[in-house]
Parts: C-alpha cells; structure tokens; sequence
C-alpha cells in the first residue's frame, strides 16, 4: 500500500472483545427470561429479575469495532464534528465572544450560533438572556454542572442505545415471519425492506 | 505572570461600577491583580467584544450590565457571549 493511503479494512485487527472481568462495563442477564442489561459503575449486579439477581454474562464471542466518539455523537445526538469543536473550545477560558469561536475553530459566525442552540438543546449549555447597554439582549451560554452534563450525555446515549436494541430486537425476532410471508424471495431483500423508511 | 481572562472580568466588576459608571485603569488593574498590563488590556479587549466592558474616550474601562448581570448569575466555567439585536 502507498504512503498515505488510509488502509480500506483495518476494523478486524480494532475489533475488541467484551471480558466480563476487565471490562469498563457489566452485561448481565436474566436466567429466567431474555432480559439482558447494561450497567456502569457496579461491581455487584444492580438489578433483579423475577425477584432473583441478575448474572453477569461471560460467554460473549462476538467482537465489535470499538466507537469513535465523534461518530457516536453525531449517530446518537446528531452532533457533527462542527458541534463537537465547539463545545470543546468554549470548556476552555472565557468569555468568550461568538466571533472569537468562530475564528478560533475557522467556522461561519453563524455556524457557531447554530451549534451554540444545538447545544442548549442537548442539555450541554445553558442560554441567558442579559440586557444590552447599547439596547437589546444579549445570549450567553454556559456551561451546565458537570454532573448534570455526564448524566444527560449518558441517558441521552442510553436512550439511543435502547432504540438500537429495540431495532435488532425486532429484526431478530421478526426476520422468520417475513420469510414465511415472503418464501420466494432472498432473506437480505426481505429483511432491509422491512426496514426502509424507518 | 500569566492572567485569565475570568479574573481580568472579576477584578474589574470589583473596582467599577455600571450603573454609576465608575472606572478603573489597565494600570490599576494590572497592579491589583499583579499581572502584565500588555495581558490585561488584551484581556479587557476580548471583553469588550463580549460586551461585559467598556473602554472609555479617557482609556479607562469599567464593567457593564451585561456584565454585572452574568457575574450575578453566578455561572461557574465556560461562557460564549453573542449579543444580538432587539427585536
């Protein structure tokens, strides 16, 4: 391969594998039904089922390609690369002008505006109205807690995340019935139309 | 020694007034804070962009409202101000 050229299939050699006694997170389940969960930040199981605690799972052989965070933004709360660079260029120093950011990360004026409401509608910023001397207003924005933004990114993600798994949920569950409404056509065909315009 | 532009904005609302339109130095500033003044002027130019001071025709400066008011929001961390017409 040439210098330079971005290798077209590196995902095998990034695949990671879930290890149930190192991993960040827990996965664990309901031995008696297919309720299955994620959890962070707990060493025991945090849940029951059917008034029985949960287990951890530990037989897991899929490997997944690790997320990239900017695309995990961008799927997740529609946040592009644009959004992101914002919101890490005003945690620094300030106050900062719009016009300031907008040179600094070479955006339009109102580009950075744009993200700026984006923003607030995250729950990553907060807007203020302050009077002007000049006359009118003007917006502030500012940063939420930090608590309170690791919980809205997270139930945010989660949100997302349960959408997702209602979505293969349903292709899993579904995919049989289709075959048999539809027997003489391919599986692949099928499936993918169940699901345009979704 | 190095100066944020946070305690630039704080040390002025401190020694100046909006509403009786009370004024201080950059020389002033830079000796209360112990800072450079070449850092505190440019300090005082972003926040004259921000519209939280003011420069005066004398070469003084004092805080404004708009600045008195987000001091007395008690906002903590990172502020992006973008003012905006009436109406």
């Amino acid at each position: 391969m040439s210098q330079g050229t971005p290798d077209p299939s590196p995902e095998r050699d990034e695949e990671v594998h879930y290890d149930a006694s190192s991993s960040r997170y827990d996965i664990f389940e309901c031995p008696d039904c297919e309720n299955v969960v994620l959890a962070l930040g707990r060493d025991d199981p945090p849940m029951t089922c059917h008034g029985e605690p949960m287990e951890r799972v530990t037989d897991v052989e899929m490997s997944v390609k690790p997320p990239d965070v900017r695309q995990v933004l961008l799927d997740a709360f529609g946040l592009p690369k644009a959004g992101l660079d914002i919101c890490l260029c005003v945690i620094g120093e300030g106050p900062l002008s719009a016009n300031e950011v907008a040179e600094e990360l070479g955006y339009d004026r109102s580009t950075v505006t744009r993200y700026l409401n984006t923003l607030v509608d995250l729950g990553l910023l907060q807007r203020a109205e302050l009077n002007r001397e000049a006359g009118g207003v003007v917006n502030v924005y500012h940063s939420v807690d930090l608590e309170r933004m690791r919980r809205e990114t997270l139930v945010g993600f989660y949100v997302w995340a349960g959408e997702a798994a209602a979505l293969i949920e349903e292709a899993n569950l579904t995919k049989q019935d289709y075959l048999e409404e539809n027997p003489d056509r391919s599986l692949p065909d099928v499936f993918w139309e169940s699901f345009a315009g979704e | 020694m190095s100066v944020t532009r946070r305690a630039v904005f704080e040390e002025l609302a401190a020694l100046t007034d909006a509403e009786r339109e009370e004024t201080t130095t950059v020389a002033a500033l830079a000796t209360a804070m112990d800072a450079d003044s070449a850092a505190v002027e440019a300090h005082l130019d972003g926040l004259a962009e921000c519209e939280l001071a003011r420069h005066e025709p004398d070469g003084s400066a004092r805080v404004t409202v708009t600045g008195e008011e987000l001091l007395a929001l008690g906002v903590q961390g990172a502020v992006v101000v973008d003012p905006r017409e009436a109406g």
